[in-house]
């Protein structure tokens, strides 16, 4: 038994809850939405994803929140915390299979076609919008990832994490550089005057051993050459731009050698980190949550954002809708769960933190910008102005069940291929090779999607 | 249960409607009389509330997991998973022949005997070092231990950021003219692991060495001193077939906590992992956990246990350690 693996046991452990509770479930709440809700006595339980950059002010926070919606409905809330989508799916595994659990989930906005897949989540109404302050109230891009199609949402958004590039004004200065690159080529051209490796200063800073960040680098370059990768029901990594994606993406290493050639063992952090030290001309895929560490660093002052290159390499100008592919649409968006059995509690909940007020006091404190159009409309700072440019010229990635699973070989394409990097160049025959079990293996979980 | 309780509380009569029993084993054994005497009054309902522990903790997820392996489940139907639908044996089909579970099942055994095979010669040199009393010995005894007591999850933190490209490994080597290469990825990654968890396991079979050599009898190193044995046959001939024992037990869990090892390469290398440390565990947890199949890695775990179990069995009976009673087991 000591083999059975851990994923085994948990599944098993989980359906044996479900064996237990299954008599559970039942009836839901039903009730208007004029007036405020009445929740006394009653305890709404929410789980969010722990923040590592401020952990004391998210727990300032969760109080803060707690008296607010106690003033208002009279209930409770219990905030429960996970550190990695790892984390949090296995909560949402169990409480699917159990029909108990928290009442409110925060997802990130890529995993929530595979939360939506699982049918766990309340797809709201006309009157369920109602309650949370009406559609209308949140930037409409954001509602992109919501659900599959206008009438079919689950995800309420509530905050916008774009990603966009940051760059070092005195090195773009000294480079001769007037503005930052718009196009991919263009941008590795810059990237080349500002590298000299005998400073240690890199054109780029990126990290190629990140679980996340390669996929977007290669799904925004993939998107922008005209193929959106997921085309009905059928997979498109054997496609020429994605190849050519990998190329650009290998190349800055490789051929153009405007990153540190240590940055194949590195995360998004440590390229972070790097620029914060101002070894670096561009740090690429950040979002507006890096403020806090870069105000603190020797470039503070010093740095700007920017949007990343929308024109697709090998390009000269943005082709079709590429020039709204700037960022894959990003941020968390908050879910109610089907089992629970106060809807109409965790809805007065959303409506709260979704608020105005409530959303530029949460992008003051953590950097995430406001789901809110008022609030982000309302945004004055000249820092995050192309950072909330670019919310609104984010993309959604596609909305399937098998999101997860082509993002995951997106990303071992490059896992398997930083031996080959870490040498100097990546071989083409290897890289078509990797390319092909990629589209294989993602094809096959596309099949099972649309089955 | 309530009729075993009384009988157990009068052992004479019971000892006379069993005798019948066991009969053919009482005459035979004559000079095991004490141990079939004990034997027939185990009051072995006591074991109801354990066995029933048991038999939910264990039994019925082994069973459920059994289930799991025959249904296609997977996040579309997880919801309702009881009525996922039921595929027979494709799910062990597609893991035999369409996923890497053959690889993963060599990478982990391959690695957890290199791991023991390097580990049992250094558990027994640390355990020799430290058996005879010099100054500072206790000081010594704790600080091997420390790579035992830590957590695996510090361990693989600590390792890998010594590890990565340019850090103090790297920098280390290069300052005696050595490229190294990557450690983290690449064929190199697979020795890399086998490293970190000599390092972090090597104290556990320095522990049982330890409780071996303790149990040798000091009469036993004076005899041998008094027929002139040096050191290295008092070792041979003297010392090691107390240790008998203990290693093959080290042996046995070392090997079973390493090829169900997840957290040191789940922490070293990240996922998706790098081919040449796709174990075992790894493949099982992406498997449910990141592609959502979790009839397929239902059939994963299985194949492996069925594969474990058969040599874990043969071994078992070959080195009787699942047999208390029986004497030479352990010593």
């Amino acid at each position: 038994m000591k083999f059975a693996s851990s994923a085994k046991f948990a599944a098993v452990a989980v359906a044996a809850a479900l064996a237990l509770t299954a008599c559970g479930g039942g009836s839901t709440s039903s009730g208007g939405s004029a007036g405020p809700v009445d929740g006394k006595g009653k305890k709404l339980s929410v789980l969010v994803n722990s923040n590592a950059n401020y952990p004391a002010q998210q727990k300032q926070w969760f109080t803060d929140i707690a008296a607010k919606f106690k003033a208002q409905t009279g209930a409770d809330v219990e905030f429960e915390t996970f550190a990695t989508a790892n984390d949090e799916l296995t909560r949402i595994q169990t409480s699917v299979v159990s029909g108990q659990g928290p009442d409110v989930y925060s997802l990130g906005t890529t995993f929530t076609p595979t939360a939506y897949a699982t049918k766990a989540f309340v797809t709201l109404s006309d009157d369920d919008w109602k309650k949370v302050g009406g559609k209308d109230r949140f930037n409409q891009a954001a509602l992109g990832i919501s659900g599959p199609d206008a009438q079919h949402q689950a995800g309420i958004p509530f905050v916008s994490r774009p990603f966009v590039m940051a760059y070092n004004k005195d090195l773009l200065k000294a480079a001769g550089i007037d503005k930052p690159a718009t196009s991919w080529d263009e941008l590795a051209v810059q990237a080349k005057k500002m590298t000299n490796p005998g400073t240690g200063t890199f054109g780029l800073a990126t990290g190629y051993k990140d679980n996340f960040d390669p996929w977007k680098f290669i799904w925004a370059m993939s998107v922008q050459a005209g193929n959106p990768l997921v085309d009905g029901k059928s997979l498109k990594l054997d496609d020429p731009t994605v190849k050519k994606a990998y190329e650009t993406y290998f190349g800055w290493l490789t051929k153009d050698k405007v990153v540190d050639p240590a940055s194949v063992g590195w995360s998004n952090s440590n390229a972070l980190a790097a620029f914060a030290s101002g070894k670096a001309g561009y740090l690429m895929m950040t979002t507006s949550s890096s403020v806090p560490t870069l105000e603190k660093s020797v470039v503070a002052g010093k740095y700007a954002y920017a949007t990343m290159p929308t024109t697709a390499p090998g390009e000269t100008s943005p082709k079709g809708d590429a020039a709204n592919a700037a960022s894959i649409l990003s941020g968390d968006n908050v879910v109610v769960a089907d089992y629970s059995k106060q809807k109409d509690l965790a809805f007065a909940y959303i409506n709260l933190i979704t608020s105005k007020d409530e959303q530029l006091n949460y992008q003051k404190i953590f950097g995430d910008l406001p789901a809110n159009a008022e609030a982000l409309k309302s945004l004055s700072n000249p820092t995050l102005q192309p950072v909330a440019d670019t919310a609104a010229k984010s993309k959604a990635t596609p909305f399937t069940g098998a999101w997860g699973d082509i993002q995951l070989a997106l990303v071992n394409v490059v896992v398997q291929s930083i031996p080959d990097l870490s040498k100097g160049s990546v071989d083409d025959s290897s890289l078509q090779a990797r390319l092909k079990d990629a589209q294989t293996k993602g094809q096959a979980s596309l099949d099972r999607a649309s089955k | 249960m309530s009729t075993d309780s009384l009988t157990a509380g009068k052992p004479s009569r019971r000892k006379s409607s069993h005798a019948a029993t066991p009969g053919p084993q009482s005459p035979e054994n004559a000079p095991q009389r004490r141990k079939g005497l004990s034997e027939r009054n185990r009051p072995l309902w006591m074991l109801i509330p354990g066995g029933l522990l048991m038999v939910i903790i264990i039994v019925v997820p082994l069973l459920l997991g059994i289930f799991m392996s025959g249904l296609d489940l997977d996040q579309y139907s997880l919801r309702k998973w009881v009525s996922a639908p039921f595929i027979g044996v494709q799910n062990f089909v597609e893991a035999l022949t369409a996923s890497p579970l053959l690889h993963a099942i060599w990478l982990s055994v391959s690695y957890s005997l290199l791991a023991m095979v390097v580990t049992i010669p250094l558990g027994i040199a640390g355990a020799v070092a430290t058996q005879n009393a010099f100054k500072g010995r206790a000081v010594i005894r704790s600080v091997f231990l420390i790579p035992y007591v830590l957590p695996s999850f510090v361990v693989a933190t600590v390792w890998r950021t010594m590890f990565q490209p340019g850090s103090v490994i790297d920098s280390a080597l290069h300052s005696v003219g050595i490229d190294p290469g990557l450690w983290l990825n690449g064929p190199q990654s697979y020795w890399t692991l086998i490293l970190v968890q000599i390092w972090a396991s090597w104290p556990f079979v320095y522990l049982l060495a330890l409780s071996g050599l303790q149990s040798v009898d000091h009469e036993v190193h004076e005899a041998s001193a008094l027929d002139g044995a040096l050191w290295w046959n008092k070792l041979r001939y003297v010392v090691f077939p107390y240790l008998k024992g203990p290693l093959a037990l080290a042996f046995l869990i070392g090997m079973l906590h390493h090829i169900n090892n997840f957290t040191l390469p789940f922490v070293l290398f990240g996922v998706p992992a790098p081919s040449d440390v796709e174990l075992l565990p790894i493949l099982t947890y992406v498997t449910s956990f990141q592609s959502f199949r979790f009839g397929l890695s239902a059939a994963m775990a299985f194949i492996s246990l069925i594969l474990i179990a058969i040599p874990l069995f043969v071994y078992l009976r070959a080195v009787k350690l699942d047999d208390a009673e029986t004497p030479g087991g352990k010593k």
